[in-house]
Order: C-alpha cells, then sequence, then structure tokens
C-alpha cells in the first residue's frame, strides 16, 4: 500500500476498526449510533435516527432565495406534463374523502376519557435517518441522509433544508461538501440524499496530517463526522473527543 | 405546549388518570419493504402477518409518545434497537381498497383485545408482559399510484368507572432523594444485564432510604410478602409530566384482575431514562398513586379502544401518498433537477433554470445533429422536445446517431421522428417528446406532379406552421441546405428563434438567426399610444418592449443587436435549391468527422441557453471573439450570433453578421410575399428554379454587377 494511501485513505479494515470506536463512544454517551449488518453479507454501515419537532412553512422558497431574478413561482421544474396538476388534485381528493368516509363502525370511541388531550400545535415532527458507509472506489466514508414525516413520506431537498437551517444552503455552499446528489442507497436500494465523497480526502487530509505530526490517535470516521455532520443537521457531542477512549492503532504504522 | 394544557386539565379536583396514546410513526424504508413484501411473498395474501415496532422512553420533553415500525418490522426475530421496548403487531394488509373500508375494525380490535384478555386470565402476560403492548395495522398499498392506506390500532382494555389518582403526579425528583436515585438506576441497570436486555417493559420495585430493588413481573409473589405498599414500574414513552403513556394501561388491567382484591392503592413509577449531550438522567420520571378499581370477579372481556386517531384529530385512517419517493419516474425527475439546481447554488447563483426547462424545443431533424441536440436537451432538463424528420434508420446511423440501435434498422428501419421519441421516453420518462414523420417542402424541388402532392405539400406546410407556431426554440439540424429554407421563412415570420448548425467534413457552424423586431401594426404609432400599451420594463424575450437599442456609430460586425443579425441565408448569393454550387456545409453528415456532430449539436443547446439567460434573448447583441476578455452579457458568459468550429485547428470563432436586405430566406420581400400569399407563393418557390428567388430579391442584379464571392469559404465540395 501507498504511504499515501495509508495516510489519507480509508480501507475496509480500518473503517470497520473506527466504526467500532465509535459505537464504544456512542454507547456510553448514548448517542445512538448503532451497526446495522446487511443481511447474508459482510457488510453493513452505522445508522441513526433522531426526531425533531419543526414548524414547517409550507410556501417555502428556499430554492428562490439570493436568486434576484427569480420572482415566479419555481413549478416547472416539477410540472408534469404527462399528469395535469388538476388530474392529481382530484386523485388526493378523492383520497382523502376516501380516507374521511372509512370512519367504519369506530364511533363510540369518543366516549374514552381515558385519553389526555394532546395538541399537535403547527409545528411537525419529522424523523431523520443518517448512515454512514464506506465508498470503496473513494476509499472515505459516505453520509447518506433522508428525512420524513411520521407517516413515512420522505422529504425533498428544499423542504429538508428548509425544515432544518434557514441558512442551510450558506452553509452548505461554504462548506467542502457541496454537492448532494439524490442517490439509491447501495445496501438497501432504497433512495437517499448522498454527500457526495468526491472532495472528503481533500478536507480530511490536513485534519489527518495535524494528528500524525502530533502523533495523536484519531479516528477518521469521527473526524470526519464532526466537519460533515452539522452540514445536515447532524450534531456530534463535543465529549466524543474530550471522552478518554482507546486509540485505533495509527494506520501508517502498519506493516503492510 | 400539550403539557401546559393537559396539566390544566387534570388539576381539577377530580384527578382522574389519562394516558397519553401512541403515535404511529412510520419509517420511509418501512413503506418499501412493505411493498417488497406485497410483491414478493404476500402478493394476494391477505391473511394476517406478524410484526413488530418499538418504542423509547428517552425522548427530549414535547415530542409524542410513538410507536415506530421501521423497515425491520417485517423481521419478527430481529434485534430491536437498543434500549427501546417492542411490541407486536398484526399486519392486515387488504387487497383492495374496498375490503380495507370494509373490514370490520370493531372485530380486530375486540380479537386482540380478547387475547389481551386471556394472556391476563392465564400467566402469560406475567412470563411475558409484552404481550400488553400490542397493536393492530389495517392497510392497502395501491402500488400504481403508490399511495399506502393505513389505520394503526393500540388496543387497551378499559376500567367502566375510569381509573382514580390518590395524589398529584410527582417528578421522582420530588420523592426520591439523589442517592434513592442513583439506585434506582443502577437497579434498572443491573436488572437489564442480568436479564441480558437494554429495556425492560415492566418491572416492580422496593426501596429504602437507600436501596433500590427491582425484579420482573412474574416475581411478584417471592418479591411482595405483604401488599401494604406496591410499586411497580413500567418503562414509559410519553414525555407528558401529568400523563403516562399507553404502556401503563394493560398493565393496570392485569394488576387489578390479579391482585386488585388485595391492593387498595398502587404506586406506578412511569420510568424515563433519557440522555442529552452525553450526560444521562432519570429524575425526571414520574410518580403516580392510583387507585386500583375493581374488576368484577370472571367478568368478561372489558371494553376495548383503541384505533388511532387521523391527523384531523377524526377517528379514521391516514393515506400517505409516497409517488415523489417510490415511483421511479418521480424519483428521475427529481434527481435530475437537483443535479441541475446544484449548478446553480454552486456556480452559477443567478442560472433562471425555469427560463431553460420550461422552452418547447423544435428539433427539424432527426440524425446525427438531432441525435446530439436532443441528448442536450435532455441534459439541461428540457422537457418538450419534438422531432421532425422523414427518414428511416438505416444500417450505418447508430453508430453515429445516439438515440437508435441495430434493432431499429430491420425491416426497412423505424422511422427516425418516431423511434427518437421512443428512446428519449426510455431514457428519461419524464420528458414530452413528439415525433413527426414528415418531409419539409424545398426550393426547387417540385410539388406539382398531382394535386395529390400538391396537397400533401400544402398539410406538411401547415403542420410546420402549427409547430413552429408552438414551440419557442426552432432547430434547424437537417442535412440539406435546401430543407432549412421554409422554417427560416417561417419562423422569421413568426419571430421564433432559430438555432442552425450545419456540418462539413471538419468544420461546422451554429448560429442563431436574426430575430426581427415584431411586426407593428401600423395603426397604432410607435411609442405614441399610451393608454394601451404595456408599462416600459418589459424585459421579457417574448415581448421586447416594442424598441430594441439603435446602434449608431459602430462597425459593420461589432454591437449588432440580435434584430439586425443575419440567417443562414443571409451570406449566400445564390438562391437555395442550386444544388451544384453551394454544398460547403450540409453534406451528408456520413462524411463529417464523427466528432464534429457531437460538438456542434452541443454548442447549439448550449447557445440557446446562453440566449435564454440573456434579458434580451434573441434581441441580444452579437458577442463577438473580441469580447472574449469583457464583461459577459449572461451568467454564462456570451451570447454570440455564430460559432464557425475548424476541427483541423482545434478552433472556434465567433463571428457575427448583419442580415442582408437581399437574403432569399429572411428579406423582408420575402417574408412580405410569404405573408400576403401563404402557400401560393411557397409552392411557386418550391417548383421554379432558383432564379425565381433570386430574381424576387434583386440577387440577380446583383451576380450581373459584382464577381460571387462567398465571406466564409470553409470547405468545398470535394468528392465523396
Ligand atoms: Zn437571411
Amino acid at each position: 500500500m501507498m504511504h499515501e494511501m495509508s495516510m489519507c485513505g480509508l480501507d475496509e479494515k480500518n473503517f470497520y476498526c473506527c466504526c467500532q470506536l465509535l459505537l464504544q463512544q456512542s454507547e456510553q454517551l448514548r448517542d445512538g449510533w448503532s451497526w446495522e449488518a446487511v443481511q447474508g453479507s459482510e457488510e453493513g454501515y452505522l445508522k441513526k435516527t433522531a426526531l425533531r419537532s419543526v414548524v414547517i412553512d409550507s410556501s417555502s422558497v428556499w430554492d428562490h432565495e439570493g436568486c434576484g431574478s427569480d420572482s415566479e413561482p419555481h413549478t416547472s421544474c416539477h410540472s408534469q406534463p404527462d399528469q395535469p396538476d388538476e388530474e392529481e388534485e382530484q386523485a388526493a381528493a378523492v383520497a382523502s374523502g376516501d380516507t374521511d368516509s372509512i370512519k367504519g363502525d369506530i364511533d363510540d370511541e369518543d366516549e374514552d376519557d381515558g385519553v389526555c388531550a394532546v395538541s399537535e400545535g403547527s409545528s411537525q415532527m419529522l424523523q431523520y435517518e443518517y448512515h454512514i458507509l464506506l465508498s470503496c472506489s473513494y476509499s472515505t466514508p459516505v453520509l447518506y441522509f433522508r428525512a420524513f414525516t411520521l407517516e413515512g413520506r420522505s422529504l425533498s431537498l428544499e423542504e429538508v433544508w428548509s425544515s432544518v437551517h434557514p441558512n442551510f444552503r450558506l452553509r452548505l455552499q461554504n462548506s467542502p461538501l457541496n454537492t448532494i446528489t439524490l442517490q439509491e442507497h447501495p445496501l438497501l436500494g432504497q433512495p437517499f440524499f448522498m454527500l457526495h465523497p468526491c472532495r472528503t480526502e481533500e478536507f480530511m487530509r490536513p485534519v489527518l496530517q495535524a494528528a500524525q505530526d502530533q502523533h495523536r490517535p484519531v479516528n477518521y470516521v469521527l473526524s470526519w463526522l464532526s466537519v460533515v455532520g452539522p452540514v445536515v443537521g447532524l450534531d456530534v457531542p463535543l465529549q466524543y473527543s474530550t471522552q478518554l477512549h482507546p486509540a485505533p492503532p495509527p494506520s501508517s504504522g502498519k506493516p503492510d | 405546549m400539550a403539557s401546559e394544557t393537559s396539566e390544566a386539565v387534570s388539576s381539577t379536583p377530580d384527578l382522574k388518570l389519562q394516558f397519553a396514546p401512541f403515535s404511529s410513526a412510520l419509517e420511509a424504508g418501512f413503506w418499501h419493504q412493505l411493498t417488497q413484501k406485497k410483491l414478493n411473498d404476500y402478493r394476494l395474501d391477505e391473511s394476517p402477518k406478524c410484526i413488530k415496532g418499538y418504542y423509547y422512553n428517552g425522548d427530549p420533553l414535547g415530542l409524542p409518545t410513538r410507536l415506530t415500525l421501521e423497515f425491520s418490522a417485517f423481521e419478527v426475530d430481529g434485534p430491536t434497537p437498543a434500549r427501546c421496548c417492542p411490541a407486536t403487531g398484526t399486519l392486515y394488509n387488504t387487497n383492495t381498497l374496498d375490503a380495507f373500508k370494509t373490514t370490520d375494525k370493531k372485530a380486530l380490535l375486540e380479537k386482540e383485545a380478547k387475547e389481551i384478555w386471556d394472556a391476563i386470565h392465564s400467566e402469560a402476560a406475567l412470563k411475558d408482559p409484552s404481550i400488553l403492548c400490542k397493536f393492530i395495522l389495517l392497510t392497502f398499498a395501491d402500488l400504481k399510484k403508490y399511495h399506502f392506506y393505513y389505520w394503526f390500532c393500540f388496543p387497551a382494555l378499559c376500567f367502566p368507572e375510569g381509573i382514580k389518582l390518590v395524589q398529584q403526579p410527582s417528578a421522582l425528583e420530588q420523592v426520591f432523594s439523589a442517592k434513592q436515585i442513583a439506585a434506582l438506576q443502577e437497579a434498572y441497570d443491573g436488572m437489564c444485564i442480568k436479564r441480558e436486555t437494554t429495556a425492560v417493559p415492566y418491572f416492580l420495585m422496593k426501596y429504602t432510604d437507600d436501596t433500590v430493588q427491582m425484579v420482573p413481573l412474574e416475581d411478584w409473589d417471592m418479591f411482595f410478602t405483604d401488599t401494604k405498599k406496591v410499586t411497580v414500574g413500567v418503562y414509559d414513552p410519553c414525555t407528558l409530566s401529568q400523563h403516562p403513556g399507553w404502556p401503563l394501561r394493560n398493565l393496570l388491567v392485569l394488576l387489578a384482575y390479579r391482585w386488585g382484591s388485595k391492593l387498595d392503592t398502587v404506586e406506578v413509577l412511569c420510568f424515563r431514562d433519557r440522555t442529552l449531550q452525553g450526560s444521562r438522567s432519570i429524575q425526571h420520571s414520574v410518580i403516580f398513586q392510583i387507585k386500583l378499581p375493581a374488576l368484577p370477579l370472571n367478568s368478561a372481556c372489558p371494553k376495548s379502544v383503541g384505533w388511532e386517531k387521523n391527523p384531523k384529530g377524526a377517528m379514521g385512517p391516514r393515506m400517505v401518498n409516497l409517488s415523489e419517493c417510490m415511483d421511479p419516474k418521480r424519483l428521475a425527475e427529481s434527481s435530475v433537477d437537483l443535479n441541475l439546481k446544484l449548478m446553480r447554488w454552486r456556480l452559477v447563483p443567478s442560472l433562471d433554470l425555469d427560463k431553460v426547462v420550461s422552452t418547447k424545443c423544435l428539433l427539424l431533424g432527426a440524425g446525427t445533429l438531432g441525435c446530439n441536440v436532443a441528448r442536450t436537451l435532455m441534459g439541461w432538463g428540457v422537457r418538450r422536445i419534438t422531432f421532425v424528420d422523414n427518414a428511416k434508420i438505416s444500417f450505418s446511423n447508430p453508430v453515429r446517431q445516439p438515440l437508435y440501435e441495430f434493432e431499429d434498422c430491420l425491416g426497412g428501419g423505424k422511422s427516425k421522428a418516431l423511434a427518437a421519441v421512443e428512446r428519449l421516453t426510455k431514457i428519461f420518462p419524464g420528458v414530452n417528446a413528439e415525433g413527426y414523420n414528415m418531409s419539409i417542402p424545398m426550393p426547387g424541388h417540385p410539388v406539382n406532379f398531382s394535386e395529390a402532392t400538391l396537397s400533401q405539400a400544402q398539410r406538411d406546410i401547415e403542420q410546420l406552421e402549427k409547430l413552429i407556431s408552438e414551440h419557442d426554440v426552432v432547430f434547424l439540424l437537417m442535412d440539406t441546405r435546401e430543407s432549412r429554407w421554409l422554417p427560416t421563412v417561417i419562423a422569421a415570420s413568426k419571430r421564433k428563434l432559430v438555432v442552425n448548425a450545419a456540418l462539413g467534413f471538419d468544420t461546422f457552424v451554429v448560429m442563431r438567426h436574426g430575430l426581427k423586431t415584431p411586426a407593428v401594426s401600423p395603426s397604432v404609432p410607435a411609442g405614441a399610444d399610451s393608454s394601451t400599451s404595456c408599462s416600459s420594463a418589459s424585459s421579457s424575450s417574448s415581448t421586447p418592449a416594442g424598441s430594441v437599442p439603435a446602434v449608431q456609430g459602430s462597425s459593420l460586425f461589432s454591437n449588432i443587436p440580435g434584430h439586425k443579425l443575419g440567417c443562414y441565408f443571409c451570406n449566400d448569393v445564390v438562391a437555395p435549391g442550386d444544388s451544384t454550387r453551394d454544398r460547403t456545409l450540409d453534406q451528408q453528415c456520413t462524411v463529417s468527422r464523427p466528432g464534429l456532430a457531437m460538438i456542434a449539436g452541443a454548442l447549439a443547446v448550449e447557445m440557446m441557453v446562453s440566449i435564454l439567460q440573456h434579458s434580451e434573448g434573441g434581441y441580444a447583441v452579437a458577442s463577438s471573439s473580441d469580447d472574449r476578455m469583457n464583461e459577459p452579457p449572461t451568467s454564462l458568459g456570451l451570447v454570440p450570433h455564430q460559432i464557425r468550429g475548424f476541427l483541423s485547428r482545434f478552433d472556434n470563432v465567433l463571428p457575427a453578421s448583419l442580415a442582408f436586405d437581399k437574403c432569399t430566406a429572411c428579406s423582408p420581400i420575402v417574408l412580405d410575399h410569404y405573408e400576403r400569399e401563404g402557400f401560393n407563393f411557397l409552392s411557386n418557390v418550391f417548383n421554379s428554379s432558383h432564379s425565381f428567388l433570386e430574381d424576387l430579391t434583386g440577387l440577380t442584379l446583383l451576380h450581373q454587377e459584382t464577381q460571387a464571392a462567398e465571406i466564409w469559404d470553409m470547405s468545398d465540395d470535394e468528392s465523396i
């Protein structure tokens, strides 16, 4: 293995090693990371879910922020020439009529006085799912994520961002990870957003170099996560770095 | 907030115990998995299936009490997330919406309630108290529309008279000392370790000032030798300070059934255990003193409740439309859009994508150029693409024309226009493509052989006029010069933007035709009528405010405004139709260097996009090669009149040229004849020799005066 690679790249063995250490720390901090093994294979990924209450601005114009000339509503990108909106609306109306009409035989339910009133308010609950996988082609970790309602409907990227950070786009543009794509999850085959790993090595290099210069152990996955996580609303508690933990074996010191 | 309003409710003297119901929470993966199960395993099988959910007692304040189902819900024996309690459920997936509607929900609930009641009767619920926390999920998956109908039920047995509290609930920290809290936490963790789990749904406890003991529910008789004081713990997913979550409900029925005769009150610890920023706390757990209601001995199964209300607060099912995230066609569309938006977000913030995406493009010619133009348009997210071509796909085509395959050549070959549409739709189903297998009449190619050919020509012209009217940009991508004449005339007359691409062997030209100023109605003097004219600030390309900046004192070939730019025929001193003299470009594409069509096709589209980004659109002043160092007029850069490329030198130049007043296609006299005489004029052009147009425009005269010379002598008509 080239020296360069062992310094900046992350092979499968090191990835699992870093993940194990992260899991141990997460367990101590109860940060909620778990290892999801893929059935019938050695592969797997780190997973964490989070629930947040957000105020949903349904008229979000995030897509048009900072774009002075844009005054039209952003409809044409989503227009469905084959499926006129009218038809969609009708379908929706029929559907909601359907669900409204299915009250069936559950009318005595209102008599249940053992239930406390729960006000929904103007906020909405969103579930966030974060996965960390290893990109073999880039030899770096990759973050996949999606957000969905309690009904299980995934949000569009605009919805995600307008719900997480008002200034999200700015953060993203200023960060080294400004490439998000909609991708099929390589292990689950379901659509996820992915922070493209094409620039990961670039911003990880100085981090790893500094650690090596100071003979300080560094968990690649954790260091990387603390950079990319906040960009998509995933906070990495400071305790991860202050907590005493066993260091991964420095990869450059390996015999091969 | 929710907790405050409910506090107000429960501070009434009655002190009735009320439970926070479960809110169903489905992860996106659940629906994907249900879809897979339905397609691969269940198919038409409607029999009940065992599934699994879980709940968690570590949520921050204010979150709803959830029962979560993720994609692993179908693996009943699979692991439960750490520190979560599993709940088993029964899935009823119906095959039709009607079956979903007519399913007897009351019967389903009663059946499940009966099972819980039976488990309470037997020892089963003591040994495995998770039976107390079950759920029903009724679903119908409309996999054509990706609409999922569902209704959860969390069966709970009811005491006829409700449940009374002896006193207000208290937070653990108000009742327990710090030492006791630490001991409680230790006891719970110890019990988990002993039972090799990370969460215990129900447990019994005894405590002193400095110790806490904890055992599972089934150890009751050994643990509580006297029943003066009984404390029961429940893993509680609720975050409200005055209410327990749903799991306590059936436990109280179990307690009342088994020990009700001996117990008057019971102390319940609603155990909540959260970690924020690495620091764990359980002191917000809640202690309830509950007066245990009597259950009539040997009674029948008590009344049960549990169907979940929908988001409107009404008793009814929910429907979630997942077409956006599950329909592959919609996914393709949002992925394409996202990629384009990224380009804007990252690189060109002022890029007006909607203008590009919504542009309707007419491609005249579906050969090498047409195929490449179409692909580049798709890359830009253009949705409306229409092809016109009369050729069939031949064996030599697929290697150069990227929309066709070998198979398309068999049996005489498919129509290019139609095959191109088919392929575009395969590449990207979100495209709105149409194809017209028709010919475009040409000067010098008579149409008057018969009544039939004449009326066919008339129909073709009408169709072409209609198509040009319906589109925003016309691409001229044919392989003959003559066939470009008619669309040039029609588009000039209709003020449509024309982008023209033509190939030589190793040279090409990509150009926009000059866009004539809108025809001014003679009755309205320009600028005089203030009452009907629009405001002056219109910058839309389709409706320039009547005035195009006049260019004064400019040199002949710099700063030419869009309306003064020439068309493809303006540089010619011979009319089209003369196939012997002017064949510099427009040779058969098969004799051009193979990369040329891709280059020229891509440039044609990129030129269109740059024009669209200019505030004046087709009226934009032509950028020239000299402008390469200047501030670009659009976010994407220059808006040239022509791009002439020389592959031998790997070089492009950006010339601009004025419209020619004797042009055989765009001069006022030609447009005037076309607009006044229509088909009569056109058929004259088709049926006559090229001298007809040359006479009309005055070219004949010009020929006599000067030596014909071409400005751009790019390539001669070499023998093939
Ligand atoms: Zn012209």
